[in-house]
């Protein structure tokens, strides 16, 4: 006998124009089971979930979906709302403005003789926070919330409407590590309720925490059905790329070279107040080296590499020195003039003009040197953008497709070739493999060694403790805004990384 | 046919339309002479335009060009005919003083970040003030009744018909070579490029239009040097904003300025740049349009900011920045000096001229938002 199944896809088939997302995939649910859908970007998970919550509408796909056994065609979100599919996407849907309470029941916001009934808004809201175990003022501002926090509250919204199915698309991709448990655990939680979770994720060990089946999609075929207990990572993932990986984190050590970059002791304040800052930072990087840098959410990670090309905060004291020299920049444009570059975390808000196409964005840093007289050198231009493509493997359609419809690994790499064609001799780069796949990951690791094969500096963040731990030489630990703690290659393990994170590394040592 | 090319397409019916209407209701329209006219009222529509173009690129916007044509106009039509200073002087003069005002303007944009709404809506107000301050609400005549210089003549030369042909050979010879070019650098790149039987059907087009444009004139008085002076700029604003790296700096701050700051794009210095040009062109549009009213009074540049806001939309400039072409600018000028020299010759009311305007913007951006993006 079979258990009960909520919500099924049978042969579904969706094309977009030429090409097919798509092809012959079938999937089913069942209440109280967190089945987790892997794959790598463009492997069709996305146009999976948006068919099954209404964002395709029937008609525009081949093949059925059925709840509770019987066929359903969503014609928009609504229909899928009503039938019980709820679904959080990748980019939160919130209004910073507002309270929690008002987030939570927007559009659905209780009445009273036609005006809205406050009271009972935010008592209804507390009664779903605690049912969710989210510990959260319902009157405080989301504006004024984390990232983790504002993802919370995006789950809460969905529970508030009482999904038989919730689908969450990447939900841990912008938290930290113990953000990260208490998702988890509202999760199960939820699951525990008899919800049945979809649950997309690239972190494999998140994965294998949660999920009590997984479904593996490659190029939009579905590559099987796993039980999460009866199969390990290697096998999901031998799975998703088609071939075997057998190592993740292919760095290469070498013999470094003098000291290319040099931090010592760092006073900034933020620029909202005295209540955030860096305090004492100190660190060196040396030629061909690759200093990890880790720590919590709100650790002042990002926060670091934005002073270091003049974004944020105000240095009290301390010097920064690149290759000997002491270096000021109070603006990433005179960075770059010094060789040193920042790759950031958010690359659709702060690395690309998304609707210009891929020669555009490459050139964008270094169309001063790629001048002739007045006018820009086209043929020299397309010529470095060119070589830029072929260098980093970016697949687009030509060097005027829009970067904003590649793939986020692609974008990514886009991002990391214009920052290379400035020719910097030290390169920031703040968690450079998030939200892209397992194939592009590997690319980026080995433009790592790449790199400090040429002799660079690299400073990597990475709030993946094994990326860290695979890709560093060595690794601080912020905790806090201040130095957690120092590891060569040898003495870092997750434990004792999470342990400097948390300012405890006295206890775990 | 993709959706830009729908979108082109509905713009040209839709002057199509225009025309054969005004056409119909007063066969006038027609006349070499009024076309003549309304070339040069294309001319200064269009040259404001081009600068508000500059502007809104970077996601700026300039509400205080009307009142600035009005103000560079005074200035030096006040010099030449109340204080005898040469023309080309006081030309120079009141140019070089737009461009420190508008500069100071993109100063306290880019680095005070005072929102260019307000700072330009601010400028808007005191401009008026400060134009009507400078000819003590009179009619200053920008030279001595029954002479000319080089004020007067901005919108009163006419090419002598021989150079009026040559110089059209000279620019549809240009045009082919430059198209021609592009197109065999963009192939020599593997880009997308039109197949041969396009590329020669529009530079076809292209030199119909000119010799056309030229008869007509020279049925009238000759190429109005004004329609000279809008080609030169037009030019020169393509280059500026598709090749230069200035240009490129507009179109990635518009489309994303974090991205533009992190990238090593020098923000605050484009955007006053921006502004610093749109004062010169402000100054050169104030001349002209104050030439063809023949002296400055206390209405010449009233509400051209929104004529010239409203020819970049027409013509595909997105307001939120990052998108718009020189080519399409000079299209929305044509659609809106049509309207305007048209509905004067109907003799319409000025009331019904302020209506039918804001319908036919209101009516540019739902077609915009129909045909153009689909997003």
């Amino acid at each position: 006998m079979s258990p009960p199944v909520v919500l099924e896809a049978r042969g579904i088939v969706k094309r977009f124009g030429g090409l097919t997302a798509l092809g012959d995939v079938s999937f089913d649910l069942r209440p109280g089971e967190v089945h987790a859908l892997c794959g790598e970007n463009g492997a069709g998970k996305s146009t999976l979930i948006k068919l099954l919550s209404g964002v395709h509408p029937h008609g525009s796909y081949q093949g059925q979906i059925l709840i509770d056994g019987r066929p359903a065609e969503f014609r928009s979100t609504r229909d899928a709302e009503r039938a019980g599919v709820a679904i959080i996407h990748q980019e939160l849907a919130l209004f910073p403005e507002m309270s929690v309470g008002e987030n939570l029941f927007l559009g659905a916001l209780p009445r009273r003789r036609g005006r809205i009934d406050w009271d009972r808004v935010y008592a209804d809201a507390a009664a779903t926070l605690a049912e969710c175990g989210i510990a959260l003022d319902p009157a405080a501002r989301v504006g004024d919330l984390g990232v983790g926090q504002q993802q919370l509250v995006e789950i809460a919204r969905a529970v508030a409407r009482r999904p038989r199915v919730l689908v969450l698309d990447e939900p841990t991709a912008a938290l930290a590590q113990h953000e990260i448990v208490t998702l988890l655990e509202l999760v199960r939680r939820l699951r525990d309720r008899g919800v049945a979770c979809v649950f997309i994720s690239h972190k494999l060990d998140e994965v294998f925490a949660i999920a009590d089946r997984i479904t593996v999609l490659r190029d939009g075929v579905a590559q099987g059905t796993l039980v999460a207990t009866r199969t390990d990572a290697g096998e999901v993932i031998r799975r998703m790329v088609g071939r075997r990986i057998e190592d993740y984190y292919p760095r290469r050590t070498r013999e470094p070279g003098h000291t290319l970059f040099a931090v010592r002791d760092l006073e900034v304040v933020g620029p909202d107040g005295a209540a955030r800052g860096l305090h004492g930072i100190g660190f060196e990087v040396r030629a061909g080296e690759v200093l990890g840098v880790g720590g919590l959410m709100g650790a002042g990670r990002t926060e670091l590499l934005m002073h270091l090309v003049g974004l944020w905060g105000t240095r009290r004291s301390g010097v920064v020195e690149l290759d000997g020299r002491p270096l000021a920049a109070d603006s990433p444009r005179a960075a770059l003039r010094e060789g040193l570059a920042l790759v950031t975390e958010d690359r659709k808000r702060f690395g690309l003009v998304l609707q210009q196409g891929v020669a555009f964005n490459v050139s964008l840093s270094s169309l001063g040197p790629l001048r002739r007289g007045l006018l820009v050198d086209r043929d020299r231009e397309v010529k470095s953008a060119m070589e830029t493509v072929d260098a980093l493997r970016i697949r687009a359609q030509g060097l005027e497709q829009p970067v904003g419809t590649l793939s986020g690994g692609n974008q990514q790499k886009v991002v990391l070739g214009k920052v290379l064609l400035t020719a910097p001799k030290v390169l920031l780069l703040d968690e450079p493999t998030r939200g892209i796949d397992v194939g592009a990951k590997l690319e980026v690791y080995e433009l790592i060694n790449r790199l400090t094969a040429e002799g660079r500096a690299i400073v990597l963040v990475s709030s993946e403790l094994g990326e860290l731990v695979g890709m560093s030489d060595r690794i601080v630990m912020l905790c806090e805004g201040r130095v957690g703690g120092v590891f060569g290659r040898g003495e870092a393990t997750q434990e004792r990384l999470l342990a400097a994170a948390m300012g405890r590394l006295d206890r775990a040592a | 046919m993709n959706r830009i090319a729908a979108r082109e397409l509905s713009m040209v019916i839709a002057l199509v339309a225009i025309w054969a209407f005004f056409a119909w209701r007063e066969p006038v329209f027609l006349s070499s002479r009024n076309l003549s006219l309304l070339s040069v009222e294309l001319a200064v529509t269009a040259v404001l335009a081009l600068g508000m173009l500059v502007v809104l690129l970077p996601g700026q916007i300039d509400l205080s060009a009307g009142s600035g044509v009005g103000l560079t106009g005074a200035v030096a039509a006040v010099l030449v005919f109340w204080h005898d200073v040469p023309a080309p002087l006081a030309l120079a003069i009141a140019a070089a003083g737009a461009v420190l005002v508008w500069s100071a303007m993109g100063a306290l944009i880019a680095i005070e970040r005072i929102p260019a709404f307000i700072m330009t809506l601010g400028g808007l107000l005191v401009f008026r003030g400060l134009h009507w301050l400078v000819i003590r609400n009179q009619t200053v005549p920008v030279v001595e009744g029954g002479r000319q210089n080089l004020y007067s003549l901005l919108t009163t030369y006419y090419l002598p018909p021989v150079a009026g042909y040559l110089l059209a050979a000279l620019a549809v010879a240009g045009a082919a070579f430059a198209m021609l070019n592009a197109r065999a650098r963009r192939k020599s790149y593997g880009f997308a490029v039109d197949d041969g039987e396009l590329t020669f059907l529009k530079l076809f087009v292209l030199a119909q239009l000119v010799f056309l444009a030229v008869i007509v004139t020279n049925g009238y008085r000759g190429v109005p040097v004004a329609l000279v002076v809008l080609s030169i700029v037009a030019v020169l604003v393509h280059q500026l904003v598709t090749n230069t790296p200035f240009g490129r700096y507009l179109y990635a701050i518009g489309g994303n300025e974090e991205a533009a700051v992190v990238s090593g794009v020098p923000v605050r210095a484009t955007i006053i740049g921006a502004y610093a040009l749109m004062g010169g062109i402000v100054a050169l549009t104030g001349f002209m349009q104050t030439a063809y009213s023949g002296a400055s009074t206390s209405t010449v540049g009233s509400l051209m900011e929104l004529d010239a806001v409203a020819a970049c939309v027409i013509g595909g400039t997105s307001l939120r920045g990052g998108r718009g072409t020189v080519l399409g600018v000079l299209f929305g000028a044509l659609i809106m000096a049509s309207l305007l020299n048209g509905m004067t010759l109907m003799a319409v009311s000025p009331e019904a001229k302020y209506i039918a305007r804001g319908a036919v913007l209101a009516l540019a951006v739902w077609l915009d938002l129909r045909l153009g993006q689909g997003k």
